[in-house]
């Protein structure tokens, strides 16, 4: 449903993050983008919601195209939620309005100058932490939460915006192994109870070994593997991990 | 002593690290520092000999202010009032004026560079003239008074408080900045919840502390008509009448102490 | 959608939501009143006007047009005047710096040899503080005379004050690990001072001394309505001689010389820290 064709991008000073990527994502996936730090892949979940335009390539949505339209900047990103590697929660705010900012692509600005949001808006937002079942802890500021909390109301952020994707970058690299498996569990569970795809990045294995359907491994910008994470071996994970443009195969069979 | 603390570890002697040494720019710098202290103070007629005779005669003066008049503060209380009530709306103003501009002059708010250019020198202007100049000019425009001091602290503290508004902004956490964006939310909304809720207790502080600040402005502002205590101060220097001065001084004192208090309280109380 | 078909638990937190948002508005409501009312009270009390702010647009119009265009032929005229206004500026600042230094060691908690002399050498910087360089430039006319060396003092004076206070309360936030450490070792009060507290002090210290810079020759540029010297006295004798134009130049070389000492400060302040 989501359809990723050669895209590319370079950033000024000559890093080539992404090399002609090609990818399908079926709806309702949960598919896991693995690969080493520098491999692309924030950049690519960044060009998909258009944080970052891409140079080359565009992105299909149900044969729709999404880059390249100024004016339809609103209608792609609320459809895209995205859960941060560093939570990035306003910290001083409450949980609720935190989860409510979600709602805030539906609403028109000036409504939102006196920080109220209607009464459906409240719902939704508080039926999206009971989802991730952080309910209770609604009206405490943010930054009172632990990480492992923090990033579950970063869930029910993303969920507030009803999207049709959730992109995770890197969601559980700053939480220690126990909560990181917890959130990965919220994280699978909900979108598959609500019907929503989930592309989620993660540079460990174990992990993805765990909760990924379907693997597409990521080296350098470009793609190297694709396939249902059964067909993840010790072969394929040395091409994504050791992979090294300049030197070839040669030297990788003499590791 | 060294061979004692060697003995048994096998070395022989131990040679320090070369330290920093003195190259020859660094001793032309502080010789041209020097002149430039010596020719500073040749400018200001700033001489040893002057200082050590002024301290004694500065003393005397300070002494001609105890004990203060106290009968005198009947006719002070009131312009001291009026001082912080010039300084209350002057903040108030300050606010008024630094916050917009301050929100303009943002490189994370406005991305036009010219619009942000404009906003900034708006505030340097604000900020390099000093409220005296202001408080001229405003008398010119509304009479004597303190109306035009409050006026005056505005325009000036608006320029301090908006750059200060404008810098905080910009040093905010960028993270919760971009995931707002990545919902789609709108440029003011995005400046409203993930810019503004960082930023309000520093805003609070700078308040807090200007005000302080403003409180000690007001009480000269009186002495180009402004209100306050400005002008029965400078009438009470230019007859001298030291120990009226010494009253009203005091009076400053015990206001600003009483003020410092409050201020200290309601920062602890914020956090 | 009523109350009716929703989970519990949700329907629970959306009443715990909205019992709490009226109570912050009911708070808010009530300290806008009070603020409003302060407002309102001192507003009278000292007789804001915004009619009368309409009213003297006129008067604010003619008062620029008497200062447009500036004199420019008066700048060289001014390059005395700038100099001594920056003069002032350096000593009155290098004399704070000195004397601040034992006063903020004599007025922090940690380092003070007894709390009396603590809480007396508090008292004393808080009169420093509490009084505007332009007054102690008026008092300091009438004891040493008309002049730069009444505007360095009063400089002095107060940004002592301010520096000695400031650096007392960086010195009693220091982390006491350092200091215990040295205590631990027999130094003496001063020895663990000088190396203990000194040294955590210094890079606060440096960085505001470079502030209070910056403030002074702010300072510096009125001190001359009491005739203490500087641009201050020619921007005012200007205004007394209706000579505007020239009133206006004045003005402008104030606003480049905060600019430039802006500009100056900030980039010493990157370079030291």
């Amino acid at each position: 449903m989501i359809s990723i064709r050669g895209l590319s991008k370079t950033y000024p000073g000559g890093v080539t993050a992404l090399r002609d990527v090609n990818i399908d994502v079926k709806e309702g996936e949960f598919l896991v983008i693995l690969g080493p730090s520098g491999a692309g892949k924030s950049t690519l979940m960044r060009c998909i919601n258009r944080l970052v335009e891409p140079d080359e390539g565009r992105v299909f949505h149900n044969q729709e195209e999404i880059t390249g339209h100024r004016r339809k900047l609103k209608e792609v990103r609320r459809q895209f939620g995205i859960v941060f590697q560093q939570f990035n929660l306003v910290k001083r705010l409450s949980v609720l309005t935190n989860v409510l900012t979600g709602r805030l692509a539906y609403r028109s600005a000036w409504r939102s100058l006196f920080y109220n949001f209607s009464q459906a808006d409240k719902l939704i937002a508080i039926q999206c932490l009971a989802r991730v079942n952080m309910e209770h802890k609604a009206l405490q500021r943010a930054d009172t939460l632990s990480g492992g909390e923090q990033q579950r109301v970063a869930i029910a952020r993303a969920l507030a915006q009803q999207p049709i994707v959730i992109l995770a970058d890197e969601p559980v690299a700053s939480l220690d192994p126990k909560i990181a498996r917890e959130v990965l569990t919220y994280l699978k569970q909900v979108a598959s109870e609500l019907g929503i795809t989930v592309l989620c990045n993660l540079h460990q294995v174990e992990y993805t070994r765990e909760f990924a359907e379907r693997v597409v491994g990521m080296s350098r910008g470009t793609v190297v593997f694709d396939g249902p994470a059964s067909e993840l071996t010790d072969d394929m994970l040395h091409r994504i991990y050791y992979r090294d443009p300049g030197s070839g195969d040669a030297e990788d069979e003499s590791r | 002593m060294t061979a004692d603390l060697l003995a048994g570890s096998g070395r022989r002697a131990v040679t320090l690290p070369a330290g920093k040494k003195w190259r020859f720019h660094h001793i032309l710098l502080a010789a041209a520092a020097v002149v430039f202290l010596l020719w500073c103070a040749d400018g200001v007629d700033l001489r040893p000999k002057e200082i050590v005779r002024a301290v004694p005669i500065i003393g005397t003066y300070f002494a001609r202010m105890w004990p203060p008049r106290w009968g005198f503060a009947d006719s002070v209380w009131k312009p001291a009032l009026e001082t912080v009530y010039v300084a209350i709306w002057g903040n108030v103003l300050a606010t008024f004026i630094g916050l917009p501009l301050g929100v303009l002059a943002a490189r994370n708010v406005v991305r036009s560079s010219a619009l942000r250019n404009l906003a900034k020198g708006v505030l340097n202007l604000f900020r390099s003239i000093s409220e005296l100049i202001w408080a001229i000019f405003f008398v010119a425009a509304v009479g004597l008074g303190p109306f035009p001091g409050a006026l005056a602290l505005g325009m000036n503290y608006g320029g301090i408080l908006g750059r200060l508004y404008g810098e905080a902004m910009e040093n905010v956490e960028s993270g919760p900045i971009e995931a707002l964006q990545a919902t789609g939310a709108g440029r003011l909304q995005v400046i409203l919840f993930a810019i503004f809720p960082q930023v309000v207790p520093q805003f609070v502080t700078y308040n807090l502390y200007w005000f302080e600040v403003a409180v000690r402005s007001a009480t000269v502002l009186g002495m180009v008509g402004a209100g306050g205590l400005g002008f029965e101060l400078i009438t009470s220097i230019r007859l001298f009448e030291w120990r009226e001065t010494g009253l009203i001084l005091l009076v400053i004192l015990g206001m600003v102490t009483v003020i410092d208090l409050a201020s200290t309280y309601l920062r602890s109380r914020i956090y | 959608m009523n109350a009716a078909t929703l989970d519990p638990v949700v329907a629970g937190t959306l009443s715990r939501t909205e019992a709490l948002r009226s109570r912050r508005l009911m708070k808010a409501a009530g300290w806008g009143v009070l603020g409003l009312a302060v407002l309102s009270f001192s507003g009278n009390q000292i007789g804001m006007n915004p009619v009368a702010i309409v009213r003297g647009v006129p008067f604010m119009w003619d008062f620029f047009t008497r200062l447009f265009p500036p004199d420019l032929g008066y700048f060289p005229l001014l390059a005395g005047a700038t100099v001594e206004s920056v003069q002032i500026a350096v000593w009155g600042t290098l004399l704070a710096i000195v004397f601040s230094i034992p006063l903020a060691l004599l007025g922090a908690r940690n380092t003070a040899p007894h709390i009396l002399v603590f809480h007396a050498t508090r008292v004393f910087l808080n009169a420093l503080r509490a009084i505007n360089e332009l007054v102690f430039a008026l008092i300091f006319v009438s004891a040493v005379g008309l002049g730069p060396f009444a505007g360095v003092l009063a400089i002095a004076m107060h940004a002592t004050g301010m520096l000695a206070k400031f650096t007392a309360e960086e010195a009693e936030g220091i982390d006491k690990g350092q200091v215990e450490a040295l205590q631990a070792t027999g130094a003496n009060r001063l020895q663990v001072i000088l190396f203990g507290v000194v040294p955590q002090v210094v890079p606060a210290f440096v960085s505001y001394a470079i502030y209070r810079f910056d403030v002074s020759i702010r300072s510096a540029t009125v001190l001359g309505l009491v005739g203490a010297g500087g641009l201050g006295f020619s921007l005012f004798k200007t205004m007394k001689l209706f000579r505007y134009h020239e009133t206006a130049t004045c003005i402008l070389v104030i606003f480049l010389l905060v600019l430039i000492s802006d500009w100056l400060c900030a980039r010493l302040r990157e370079r030291i820290l």
